[in-house]
């Protein structure tokens, strides 16, 4: 996959506030790039430099395919972004709101009705089409937000905290946009609280306060921080010499008992479980199932974040 | 993968914010009434002024000030001196239709946008912010312009119909109607760029007001320095006048540019 998004030191201050401190990324064409991290880490501020709305201090970037700096009006057409607030124009109806937005955009007439049409469809607001949208609910207005930042068709589109104040009907048709634009080839750079949907949706995930903290896939941040836990249900219960069994099995790195299984740390699961079952069934264990169990990306954030602030003294 | 963006000419631009900053106003039944109030009211004024002076003639002491004040006046009869006299008056004060309909236009323009957080999409788009500026402030411009034009043809044509020749002579003089459509758009441009200099410093629609309410002051004095004599409008001094207005209109339009910066505007206006 080609990078679409490159980052070279990109760093933002405010005065004498120090937003974004040299921040190296690359992400590329057809991902869904998670970008984590707790409020006024300075998400927002790499957003608007990424969009071309500000300008940074030192570094730059390259989004798009465009120089920042030397090609803004070229990433704006590029990219698209949801910002924190639908800032959509109340008094006009929902189709017109989107009309407007395709003639800033360039959009020939033609082009702007057949995307007005689609994406008022998409987001499931078609009937609406006509009605103000001072009328809409604060749902209704996330997913004209959402529609207005892909209108255009862009190349990577930035959203930051889509789902927030939707129900889970609607909050499932933006996962559903998200996926589909991703097929699509296009790039979404994610900005959430909302842990459990970043870990269904994202590729690779950043984990960002002010710089940089840990960037990799779900999988292999939780892989690497928790290891990889494995429950094995004994019947009736799991006896202390089961346990001793287990712990001699190479490459368990922890075992322990809980609630009526045994829970086994192990970096490669494929290659220890069926010695842990073969042990287990040689010690008389009888086995009711063996299952692997996922930290949650909430434990890793927690962790990466708290171990980043106390190594910063924060 | 399709990109369909593309580059929005500058009469695109234009036409599309213009479009919609008219839909919402007219949806705004406070910024329509302070729209028309202000033109309503010197019509009104005007046409009631003209009607009196035809009704009651004015005393000898009247008729020696108006002829001290306006000495192109001395020898017309009293009652056509006085009609004239105040016909060219209420001219003055049309003046002030310029200066405060698209002001109250260009505050609700940008503040309103401020309020409802709209500012952030608008300025995600490609459309650079002088051409957003331009096109707002041509948003707020044409319908003042309209407006004033509209009162001054009612003006004209019920001072023809009720009016002395004298005061029709007044209001139809060739000075007058150019400045109307010289200076109309002129000072109306000054008052469009100070309202969204004002409104990138502050966020309420009543300070913005009272503060650009001082761009009245100077039509203001001049309307009193006509009637008390101390200033005879002539071609020279509405040329002058003009030029001046020139000069300014370059100067606030360029510090509404410097103020209307992507960066201040995101990160900076509260």
């Amino acid at each position: 996959m080609s990078v679409v998004l490159r980052t070279d030191g990109l760093t933002k201050r405010f005065g004498r506030l120090l937003a974004v401190d040299r921040l190296d990324i690359e992400v590329h064409e057809g991902e869904v790039f998670g970008f984590l991290g707790p409020n006024g880490a300075g998400k927002t501020t790499t957003l608007r430099l990424l969009c071309a709305l500000v300008a940074p201090s030192a570094g730059g970037a390259e989004v798009a395919g465009h120089r920042l700096g030397r090609d803004d009006a070229r990433i704006r057409a590029s990219v698209g972004i949801l910002t924190e607030h639908p800032g959509l124009y109340e008094r006009l109806s929902a189709a017109d709101n989107l009309r407007f937005f395709a003639s800033l955009y360039g959009l020939d007439p033609r082009t702007a009705e057949a995307q007005v049409d689609r994406f008022l469809r998409l987001m499931g607001l078609y009937d609406q089409r006509d009605d103000a949208v001072a009328t809409f609910s604060r749902g209704m207005k996330q997913k004209m937000a959402i529609a207005r930042a892909a209108l255009h068709e862009p190349r990577i589109l930035f959203l930051d905290e889509p789902t927030t104040g939707l129900d889970p009907d609607a909050a499932r048709t933006v996962r559903e946009l998200i996926v589909s634009l991703a097929k699509e080839g296009r790039t979404v750079f994610l900005c959430t609280h909302n842990l459990d949907e970043a870990d269904r949706l994202c590729d690779r995930i950043a984990f960002f306060r002010r710089s940089l903290i840990r960037i990799d896939t779900p999988d292999r941040l939780r892989a690497e921080l928790y290891g990889r836990t494995v429950e094995l249900r004994v019947l009736p219960s799991p006896r202390p010499e089961h346990l001793a069994c287990v712990q001699a099995v190479p490459g368990v790195r922890e075992a322990w008992l809980e609630n009526g299984s045994i829970l086994v740390r192990t970096d490669d699961p494929l290659r220890t479980d069926p010695a842990l079952v073969r042990t287990l069934v040689a010690a008389g264990a009888e086995i009711a199932f063996v299952s692997e169990r996922r930290a949650s990306l909430e434990d890793v954030y927690l962790r990466i974040v708290h171990d980043e602030a106390r190594e910063v003294g924060t | 993968m399709t990109v369909v963006a593309g580059r929005a000419t500058r009469g695109t631009i234009v036409e599309a914010v213009c479009a919609r900053e008219w839909h919402e106003a007219l949806g705004n039944k406070l910024l329509v009434g302070m729209t028309l109030f202000p033109p309503l009211v010197i019509l009104a004024a005007g046409i009631l002024a003209v009607y009196v002076a035809a009704l009651y003639p004015p005393s000898a002491k009247d008729v020696q000030a108006l002829y001290a004040s306006a000495p192109a006046a001395a020898g017309l009869d009293p009652t056509e001196a006085v009609q004239g006299f105040i016909a060219t008056y209420f001219l003055v004060l049309f003046m002030l239709i310029p200066t405060v309909v698209p002001l109250t236009i260009a505050i609700y323009s940008v503040i309103g946008e401020k309020a409802a957080r709209t500012l952030e999409p608008l300025l995600a788009t490609p459309v650079g912010v002088g051409e957003l500026l331009l096109a707002k402030s041509i948003a707020s411009t044409v319908p003042a312009v309209l407006v004033t034009w509209a009162a001054y043809a009612i003006y004209l044509a019920a001072v023809m119909a009720i009016g002395s020749p004298a005061a029709a002579h007044a209001v139809t003089a060739p000075r007058w109607i150019l400045a109307v459509l010289i200076m109309v758009p002129l000072l109306t441009a000054l008052s469009v760029n100070l309202g969204i200099l004002i409104s990138t410093r502050v966020n309420d629609i009543r300070v913005a007001q009272q503060i650009g309410g001082l761009v009245v002051v100077p039509v203001v004095a001049l309307g009193i320095a006509q009637v008390t004599g101390r200033v005879v409008l002539d071609n020279s001094s509405f040329a002058e006048t003009g030029v001046v207005l020139i000069a300014i209109d370059a100067l606030v339009f360029v510090a509404a540019r410097a103020a209307f910066q992507r960066e201040n505007i995101l990160s900076r206006w509260r």
